[in-house]
C-alpha cells in the first residue's frame, strides 16, 4: 500500500517539476550545448579555438587577471565575512533575522544599480572623496573606481552575503555546549576560538570560499563598470570576442573553459557539504 | 593561570566545604527559576540535585559553574567567593548530557585538552592521558573520533576529559540521560567508583529518584526552584518532610483526612476509614488540622490469617500483581476508590491473593509517618 502511495507521490512529484524542466532545458541546456558545439564546429569539426587560446597571450593575461582579482575578493570576504558571521551567530535569534536582512540587502538589490551607487559613492567627486578632501584641505584624492580597487570592492558588495551565510550556518550548527565544557575546563576566550570554534567553522569557510571565487571568476558588470581598462576579466573577453572581433568560436571556447574552472570547483563545493553535512540549513 | 582555585583546594583541609550557595535567586522576567536557596556541600560529598522537570536543578547547576550569573545571592567556591568569577577560573570539572566531545579532535585530543590548557608538557599529558583511559578501561580508542564510539563510551571519555586534571568539584547534568536502562546501572557503578577513588566532591543532577537514591550521600530535593527537602537516601525515603517528597521518592500510599483525639496517638478519618497514627511534633500538625498519613509499600501487608496488634486494618480489592523479580508489588483498590501498593518478597513457597478477590490490608502505628496536608499538591 506504501509503495502505491510513493509510486503515486512520485509521478505527482515529476509532473509538478516538469514545466521548470522544460524551461532549464530550452533555455539553460539548450544554449549550453550550442555553445560547445560553437566552439568545436567552424564548417566541420575543429579544435582550432582552444589551440588559440592555448597560445594566446592575451588569453593568458586575461585569465591570469581573473584569478588574481578573484582571489584577492574572495580573501578580502572572508576576512570582512568572518566576524560578521561569527557576531551573527553570537546574537539572539530575533536580533539574527535582522542582522540577517541587512547583511541580504545587497543581495537583493540590482548589480547595476549597486554598481553605480559605488560610482557614487567612490567616484573622483563621490562622497569619500569629498570627505578626504574636507579633511585634508584639498589635497588628498584617492582613485577609488575604474581601477582594480574599485572592480573588487564592487565584487565584494555582491559576494559577502554568501560568505557569510555560508560560515554563519556551520557556526551555528555546532554545538554550544562544546564552548561551554571547554571554559569549564579552563579555556579562555581566544583558545576557545582557535580551538573549536574556528575548525569547527572549515567547512563553511572553505564552502563561502569556493562560492565566491566560483562567482568571482565569471563576473562581468560589476568588473566593467568599476574596473580599470586594463583589468580584463574573462567574461569581459568573451564580450570583447562576440560583439568587436565576432570570432564567435572563441568567444565559445572560452566559455566553455570557463564553464569547466566552475563545474569543478562546485564539484569540489559538493564534497565539503556532503563530507560535513552541516551547511545545509542556511547557504 | 586557571588553576587557581584547584590549587587551593589541594591545601583545604577535610570537613571544609566546597560549595556553599547562599540565598541564591535566579530571575527570568517574573518567573523566579531559583528562588533563595542556600546550599553547603562538604569535601568529597556526594550530592544530588533531585526534582520534576523545571524544578531549578540546571539552573542551580549553571550558576555554580558561572555560565549563567545570580540575580542575587553569593556562591562561595572552596572558600572563595566566585559569585563574578568568569567560569574559566571557578577549576570546576563538568561533564554534560549530550557528552559535549570535541568532533573535530581525537579521543586522545579530547582529553588532552585541559591539560594543553594548564601548559602542561607534551610527555607528561600522554602519561596523564593513558592513565584515565586506563581508569575508565578504554585504552585503545585513543585515536579514534568520539562519533565512532558508542553511546556510554562516549560518556566514559568525557569522564575521563573531566577527571585528567584533577578538579576538587565536578558537576554531572544528567550525565546518563541518554543512555538505556542497563548501560546507566553500569555507569552509576562506574560514577561511584570514581568518587570514592578520587575523593572528588560530586554536584550530580538527575530526575531519576532510582538514581538519587542509589548514588547519593545526600539528595537535595527541589520544587519550583526552591529545596523541598535535603538528607540522605535514607531519611528522604523513609522520613519524608513533606507529601510533595514522599510522593516522589518511592512509591507511597497516602491517606488525607482530619486529625481527632487526644494524647500521642489519634485519628485520622480519610473517607470511610478511620486510622490510628502516632503525632510528630515536626509535622506541625495536631487535632482538628487536616494531615496525611504515608505508608510506604513495605509496610503494607496483606492479611494472611491473624493480624496482629497495634495495627491499622483497611479492605481493599487487589486488581493486580506484578512479579519483579525479587519482589511482588500488589496493586490494590478501596471501596472508596483509594489506589494502594503492597510490596512483599517474593516466596515460591507462599500462595498469592488471587485477581479481584477481597483482601485486609493492616500496616503497624509505628510504621506510618504522618505529614502535613499540601494543599498546592495533589497526586494524580
Ligand atoms: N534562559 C531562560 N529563560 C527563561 N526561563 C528559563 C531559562 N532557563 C531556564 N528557565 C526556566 O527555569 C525553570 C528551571 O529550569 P531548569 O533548567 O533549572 O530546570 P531543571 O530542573 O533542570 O529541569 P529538567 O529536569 O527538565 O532539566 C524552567 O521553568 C525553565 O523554563
Ligand atoms: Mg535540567
Amino acid at each position: 500500500m506504501s509503495s502505491g502511495d510513493s509510486y503515486l507521490s512520485k509521478r505527482a512529484g515529476g509532473m509538478l517539476i516538469a514545466p521548470l524542466f522544460v524551461l532549464l532545458l530550452v533555455f539553460f541546456v539548450y544554449p549550453l550545448l550550442l555553445t560547445v558545439w560553437q566552439s568545436v564546429y567552424e564548417n566541420g569539426f575543429t579544435t582550432r579555438p582552444y589551440e588559440e587560446l592555448l597560445t594566446s597571450t592575451l588569453f593568458a593575461k586575461v585569465l591570469r587577471t581573473t584569478f588574481d582579482i578573484s582571489f584577492t575578493a574572495t580573501m578580502v570576504s572572508l576576512f570582512v565575512g568572518y566576524p560578521v558571521a561569527l557576531h551573527l551567530s553570537r546574537q539572539p535569534p530575533g536580533r539574527r533575522v535582522f542582522y540577517l536582512m541587512l547583511v541580504m540587502l545587497p543581495f537583493w538589490t540590482s548589480i547595476l544599480v549597486k554598481s553605480f551607487a559605488l560610482t557614487v559613492l567612490l567616484g573622483h567627486a563621490g562622497i569619500v572623496n569629498q570627505i578626504l578632501g574636507y579633511l585634508s584641505g584639498d589635497t588628498l584624492h584617492v582613485t577609488m573606481v575604474f581601477n582594480r580597487f574599485g572592480a573588487i570592492v564592487g565584487m565584494i558588495n555582491y559576494l559577502l552575503p554568501f560568505m557569510i551565510l555560508s560560515i554563519l550556518g556551520s557556526l551555528l550548527a555546532q554545538d554550544p555546549n562544546l564552548a561551554r565544557a571547554a571554559q569549564v575546563m579552563g579555556a579562555g576566550a581566544f583558545r576557545i576560538f582557535r580551538k573549536i570554534t574556528l575548525p569547527l567553522s572549515m567547512p563553511g569557510v572553505i564552502g563561502g570560499v569556493i562560492i565566491n571565487f566560483t562567482l568571482s571568476i565569471g563576473m562581468y558588470i560589476t568588473p566593467a563598470l568599476l574596473g580599470g581598462r586594463k583589468d580584463m576579466m574573462v567574461a569581459n573577453l568573451v564580450d570583447f570576442y562576440t560583439r568587436q572581433t565576432l570570432d564567435w568560436p572563441l568567444a565559445a571556447a572560452i566559455a566553455v573553459v570557463l564553464l569547466v574552472i566552475s563545474g569543478v570547483l562546485v564539484a569540489l563545493l559538493g564534497r565539503v557539504r556532503g563530507g560535513s553535512g552541516t551547511m545545509g540549513a542556511m547557504a | 593561570m586557571t588553576t587557581e582555585l584547584a590549587e587551593k583546594s589541594v591545601a583545604a583541609d577535610t570537613g571544609s566545604m566546597m560549595i556553599e550557595v547562599h540565598r541564591l535567586t535566579k530571575q527570568y522576567g517574573d518567573f523566579r527559576a531559583l528562588d533563595t536557596v542556600d546550599l553547603s556541600i562538604r569535601k568529597g560529598e556526594f550530592v544530588t540535585l533531585l526534582g520534576p522537570s523545571g524544578s531549578g536543578k540546571s539552573t542551580l547547576l549553571n550558576l555554580i559553574s558561572g555560565m549563567t550569573s545570580p540575580t542575587s545571592g553569593r556562591v562561595v567556591i572552596n572558600g572563595v567567593d566566585a559569585t563574578d568569577m568568569p567560569t574559566n577560573k571557578r577549576g570546576l570539572g563538568m561533564v554534560f548530557q549530550n557528552y559535549a566531545l570535541m568532533p573535530h579532535m581525537t579521543v586522545f585530543e579530547n582529553i588532552a585538552f585541559p591539560l594543553q590548557v594548564r601548559g602542561m608538557k607534551k610527555a607528561e599529558i600522554e602519561t596523564r592521558v593513558a592513565e584515565v583511559l586506563k581508569l575508565i578501561q578504554l585504552e585503545n580508542v585513543a585515536n579514534r573520533r568520539p562519533r565512532a564510539l558508542s553511546g556510554g563510551q562516549q560518556q566514559r571519555i568525557s569522564l575521563a576529559r573531566c577527571i585528567v586534571y584533577n578538579p576538587s568539584i565536578i558537576l554531572m547534568d544528567e550525565p546518563l540521560g541518554a543512555l538505556d536502562k542497563k548501560l546507566r546501572e553500569d555507569m552509576q557503578l562506574e560514577i561511584k567508583r570514581l568518587h570514592a577513588e578520587l575523593g572528588v566532591t560530586m554536584l550530580y543532577v538527575t530526575h531519576d529518584q532510582d538514581e538519587a537514591l542509589t548514588m547519593s550521600d545526600r539528595i537535595v530535593l527541589m520544587r519550583n526552584g526552591r529545596i523541598e527537602q535535603q538528607g540522605s537516601p535514607e531519611t528522604l525515603y523513609f522520613k519524608p518532610d513533606t507529601v510533595f517528597s514522599a510522593d516522589f521518592i518511592g512509591s507511597s500510599n497516602l491517606f488525607q483526612g482530619r486529625l481527632e483525639g487526644e494524647g500521642d496517638t489519634v485519628t485520622l478519618t480519610a473517607g470511610k476509614d478511620r486510622l490510628a497514627v502516632e503525632l510528630r511534633s515536626e509535622a506541625a500538625v495536631g487535632p482538628g488540622d487536616e494531615a496525611v498519613v504515608l505508608i510506604r509499600p513495605e509496610n503494607l501487608h496483606i492479611a494472611d490469617g491473624a493480624i496482629p496488634e497495634g495495627t491499622n486494618v483497611v479492605t481493599a480489592t487487589l486488581l493486580d500483581t506484578v512479579v519483579l523479580g525479587g519482589v511482588v508489588r500488589h496493586f490494590l483498590r478501596t471501596e472508596d476508590g483509594r489506589q494502594l501498593v503492597a510490596q512483599v518478597l517474593n516466596r515460591s513457597d507462599r500462595a498469592r491473593p488471587k485477581r479481584g478477590a477481597p483482601v485486609q490490608l493492616y500496616w503497624q502505628v509505628g510504621e506510618s509517618r504522618l505529614l502535613k496536608a499540601d494543599p498546592t499538591f495533589s497526586k494524580q
